[in-house]
């Protein structure tokens, strides 16, 4: 498990991923949308968000599918051209996501795919977070997903930041106390 | 010492790194007679007229505030140095040239406050934009090299500033490598290598020993 206060760790964890029920299941029929009793059958699939999955597949009463995120189609994507593919779009906690997911669907190719996309991604952030203007940044930032927004961000925050010392301005901050007159009748 | 101004992720701000500059020391020709100054960071002076002397580039600043001094700017910062360290930067794409740690900061100090005592200040100036340009593409360049999982970036010669831009870039990048190249999520994948052969060419990994 993550870390307790991470706000990413819990919208992770929030990302719908199909299951298949092994058990049939009384009384949850709210999950499956398709159920017409209160009953979820044996074999029925069923979006479930990944902590409620993963808590299933430990009591073994689930299988998880592996997400569209790591499909096929994706996959022969990234290979041809990893810095287009529109990753946001598919799942915002794309990388964190594939890491828990991987042990559970018993998937070995996911951790390599992983490295393979950050591995041709991480260069184009690196090269558009500190020169790209501000406003040439939305278009490509959409593509991005969110630890490579985090990136970005803290690439292009700091040169930022250096540009603004640069550039100067107020180089000493007074006190907003100090700069009031004294009324003659304090 | 960590930065002040962010605690949560413990960097300098630019206004930081100047800070530490400022300890620098600096060569300074006083126009007036003081006696030693008797500083924790140590002693200075004494101030005679037209005797040179090494004071702190805080305390030269002061003191050209003040109209007590002119600062003798460092031999780096003059237009043949400034021009020989371009070109050899230019020359080698990866090596960088041994320019004193905190150039950014000392030759930004030194225009904002003592313009008089450079000569050729323009051309000055920017030849240290134009070596900082440099500097910081061939920076990228090496960044771009990054690959699995590096526990680290070696890059000689690199100045404070330089460093501190892309600190907070690096250290996530470096961890983000590090995540998704770990044993647990890479090594059961071997056995599958023929599925995606250029995915999984891989360079033998140490483990760390902990």
């Amino acid at each position: 498990m993550g870390h307790y206060y991470d706000i990413d760790d819990i919208l992770i964890e929030e990302e719908l991923v199909s299951v298949v029920f092994q058990k049939a299941a009384n009384g949850v029929g709210i999950l499956d949308p398709g159920a017409e009793t209160s009953t979820v059958e044996q074999g029925s699939k069923v979006e479930l968000p990944f902590w409620l999955a993963h808590e299933l597949h430990l009591r073994q009463a689930v299988s998880v599918n592996v997400p569209a995120c790591f499909d096929q189609k994706t996959r022969k994507e990234i290979q041809a051209d990893a810095a287009c593919v529109d990753l946001r779009n598919r799942c915002a906690y794309f990388y964190e996501l594939g890491c828990k997911i991987a042990p559970l669907v018993g998937d070995k190719t996911i951790g390599a795919l992983l490295l393979y996309a950050f591995k041709s991604r991480y260069k184009d952030v690196l090269i558009k977070a500190h020169t790209a203007a501000f406003s040439l940044a939305p278009k490509f930032m959409t593509l991005l997903t969110n630890e490579e927004t985090n990136l970005y961000e803290a690439a292009q925050s700091s040169m930022a930041a250096f540009k603004r010392w640069r550039m100067g301005g107020a180089r000493f901050q007074r006190a907003a106390v100090l700069g009031k007159k004294r009324r003659p009748d304090d | 010492m960590a930065g002040q101004s962010d605690p949560h992720f413990s960097l300098f701000s630019a206004e930081e790194v100047e800070f530490m500059a400022e300890d620098e020391m600096i060569e300074i020709v006083p126009n007036m007679r003081m006696d030693p100054l008797n500083l924790l960071c140590g002693d200075f002076g004494p101030f005679l007229p037209q005797i040179a002397t090494q004071v702190p580039l805080w305390l030269a600043v002061a003191l050209k505030r003040r109209g007590k001094c002119t600062i003798r700017p460092p031999e780096w910062l003059s237009v043949e140095k400034l021009t020989e360290a371009l070109e050899a930067e230019r020359e080698s794409p990866r090596v960088f040239q041994p320019l004193p740690f905190h150039y950014v900061e000392i030759s930004r100090l030194l225009f904002d406050h003592a313009r008089d005592d450079i000569p050729d200040i323009y051309m000055v100036r920017s030849l240290v934009e134009d070596i900082r340009n440099v500097r910081f593409h061939k920076i990228e360049i090496n960044l771009e090299e990054i690959q699995g999982r590096a526990h680290a970036v070696k890059i000689k010669n690199l100045s404070a500033m330089e460093v501190n831009i892309v600190r907070p870039f690096v250290v996530r990048a470096l961890q983000a490598f590090y995540k998704h190249d770990s044993p647990e999520m890479i090594d059961q994948s071997d056995t599958t290598a023929n599925r995606r052969p250029q995915v999984a060419d891989h360079v033998p990994r140490r483990v760390v020993r902990r």
